[in-house]
């Protein structure tokens, strides 16, 4: 897939780190681009190239009779990319660190501008910890810009949305992320396109709502004809259709967005979320 | 190639009878083997194996081992089991798994290569290896091949099985990356590899069930399963390990949350490419010890 080419910044966050965080000591120096990042994290490169990874850098600390602790500065080609990893790795709504973090014991991730950071521990020691949130803070205030949420994020109807449940993306591996769709690119999602998937309502009734914004009207006309051909020949305009496993789904369009709802526990349910969604789209 | 939508899965009246979510998330269409005889995999969990700690015990394991190999095997003990398995002109690959977050469990290997030198196989001629297997003069070498790993979640494949195991065959392993690895199972067709695999076993002693972000690992996101899966078909093992991380999460979650990406390989593995079965129905699970959350 195809990103915008942008000059990769010589300065990122992990360069301005100290030799000495309090009993760590630096010990390694790392930093790889999208030709070699596999052969630091092997497959799990994936996940950042399908977001457009420009380069990593990284640090690793030691201290005697302790867990090393390892800081992760991955940078994309655009903030929305840094903003999508860190959908992808929330498990709940935080913001410590940069402009959404997740704090465990034994790690603290968070995106910042165009930087996806993590900072880890392979076991959590009360110094391994103490080092992991210091790491953290010097890398948040070392970055100093900020960057924007993804516009088609603010489609997202508010009332029913899961707490940490929205994935923003634009390679379709992560179609499925919460529920199976397709087990191809069905609604042709490339790195043009920004979707983004959400979760409605109590976990024993997910409703799961899908927003894509194409770059025009033919664009998203055609991977809605897709959709609908597959999962709803027959259904009517602006109304739910139901299923064999009796749930509800409906796709729609408007103008270069799509819209489509999964897993409607009803009708009203499912045409209640498709207003509120097409009303904000 | 064919492709595969819910709806499609939804259309096949048992599948969604059934509703099984798990299915669902595996895109499993329609099962390749529906005639062949089930495909043996044997689960042995023990309470005890953690009992002193943090570390397995060994004695335990080694107990473990041995109730699977003879349960797989038909033999009475495990002496004459290891003899099915290998010969004492093989030239053995043991083909571990060094991440250095979860590797496989350092005790398995050692008993493995125990059993296998008890059965005959000479020292010079066996050696365990992960990432430095193309250079390894046993495995260049090799007559047979034991595969060895733990089970964990996989960022772009979904889990770590079996199948991807084997990545490490290959000169390019990223080759085997596009479409979150749907073609794992033809690393099998590698002449490193084609018609060597003995037996494979999945540690699933302390299996992880999720991972925040690609090579994470956190202690929170495993737990003492306490098991081990073995069997002669990697893909039937991989899809039972697959059904036991998928229920823990469910679990722990407290509502279904799919494997992201979903571990489409493992379906492929036998819908596809026919390496083996991932069919539940069509796989005899022989389940030995402790059964408590067993999920399966």
């Amino acid at each position: 897939m195809l990103f915008p080419v942008i000059t990769v910044t010589a300065q990122n966050p992990v360069d301005r780190l100290p030799e000495q965080i309090r009993t760590y000591r630096l010990a390694e120096r790392v930093a790889y681009n999208a030709d070699n990042l596999f052969d630091y994290i092997n497959g799990g490169a994936e996940m950042y190239l399908s977001y457009g990874l420009t380069g990593m850098k990284g640090c690793r600390y030691v201290a005697d009779g302790q867990p090393d602790v390892a800081a992760d500065v991955y940078e994309m080609t655009e903030a929305k990319n840094a903003f999508g990893i860190y959908t992808q790795t929330r498990d709940r709504e935080e913001y410590a660190y940069g402009q959404g973090s997740v704090t465990h014991r034994d790690a603290v991730m968070f995106w910042k501008d165009r930087y996806f950071v993590i900072i880890a521990t392979v076991k959590a020691t009360p110094q391994s910890e103490e080092a992991v949130k210091q790491l953290a803070s010097l890398i948040d205030k070392a970055i100093s810009g900020k960057g924007e949420i993804p516009g088609v994020i603010a489609s997202l109807p508010s009332e029913g949305l899961a707490a940490a449940g929205h994935l923003y993306f634009h390679h379709y591996i992560w179609l499925n992320a919460y529920y199976f769709i397709a087990d191809y690119n069905i609604l042709n999602i490339d790195a043009t396109t920004d979707a983004v998937l959400a979760k409605y309502g109590a976990p024993e009734s997910r409703i799961y709502l899908l927003l894509v914004e194409y770059p025009g009207r033919e664009a998203a006309a055609k991977a809605c004809k897709q959709l609908k051909g597959k999962f709803a020949p027959a259904a009517e305009p602006d109304t739910a259709v139901q299923l064999e496993d009796k749930s509800w789904f409906t796709v729609w369009t408007k103008d270069h967005q799509l819209g489509a709802i999964f897993n409607g526990s009803s009708r009203e349910a499912t045409e209640q979320l498709y207003r509120a969604a097409k009303t904000k789209m | 190639m064919k492709t595969i939508t819910r709806r499609d899965l939804l259309k096949k009246t048992a599948v969604a009878a059934a509703g099984s979510a798990v299915l669902l998330n595996s895109p499993v269409e329609a099962w390749a083997n529906a005639q062949q005889a089930k495909t043996k995999v044997v689960l042995v969990r023990h309470q005890q194996l953690f009992a002193k700690g943090d570390s397995p015990d060994p004695d335990v394991a080694r107990q473990m081992l041995d109730q699977a190999v003879c349960t797989l095997t038909g033999q009475k003990d495990a002496a004459a089991a290891w003899k099915t398995i290998v010969k004492p002109t093989d030239v053995l690959g043991i083909k571990t798994n060094n991440w250095n977050k979860l590797p496989t469990p350092a005790i398995l290997e050692e008993i493995v290569k125990e059993r296998v030198l008890a059965a005959g196989v000479a020292q010079e001629n066996v050696s365990i290896g992960d990432r430095g297997v193309l250079s390894d003069p046993v495995f260049q070498k090799s007559t047979a091949l034991i595969n060895i790993r733990p089970m964990r979640t996989h960022a772009w494949s979904g889990v770590g099985t079996l199948m991807k195991n084997y990545i490490m065959f290959s000169p390019a392993p990223s080759s085997y990356h596009p479409d979150s690895c749907a073609s794992l199972a033809t690393l099998f067709d590698l002449p490193e590899v084609k018609g060597k695999s003995r037996l494979h076993i999945l540690a699933m002693f302390t299996p992880q069930f999720h991972h925040l972000a690609p090579s994470q690992f956190s202690e929170e996101y495993i737990w003492k399963y306490s098991g081990l899966l073995m069997g002669f078909d990697p893909v039937a093992v991989d899809s039972i390990g697959l059904r036991i991380i998928e229920a823990k999460r469910t679990e722990y979650f407290k509502e279904y949350t799919p494997l992201n990406p979903p571990a489409k390989h493992i379906a492929l593995a036998d819908t596809k490419y026919h390496l083996g079965t991932a069919d539940p129905s069509k796989i005899e699970l022989v389940k030995l010890g402790w059964d408590a959350d067993s999920f399966v």
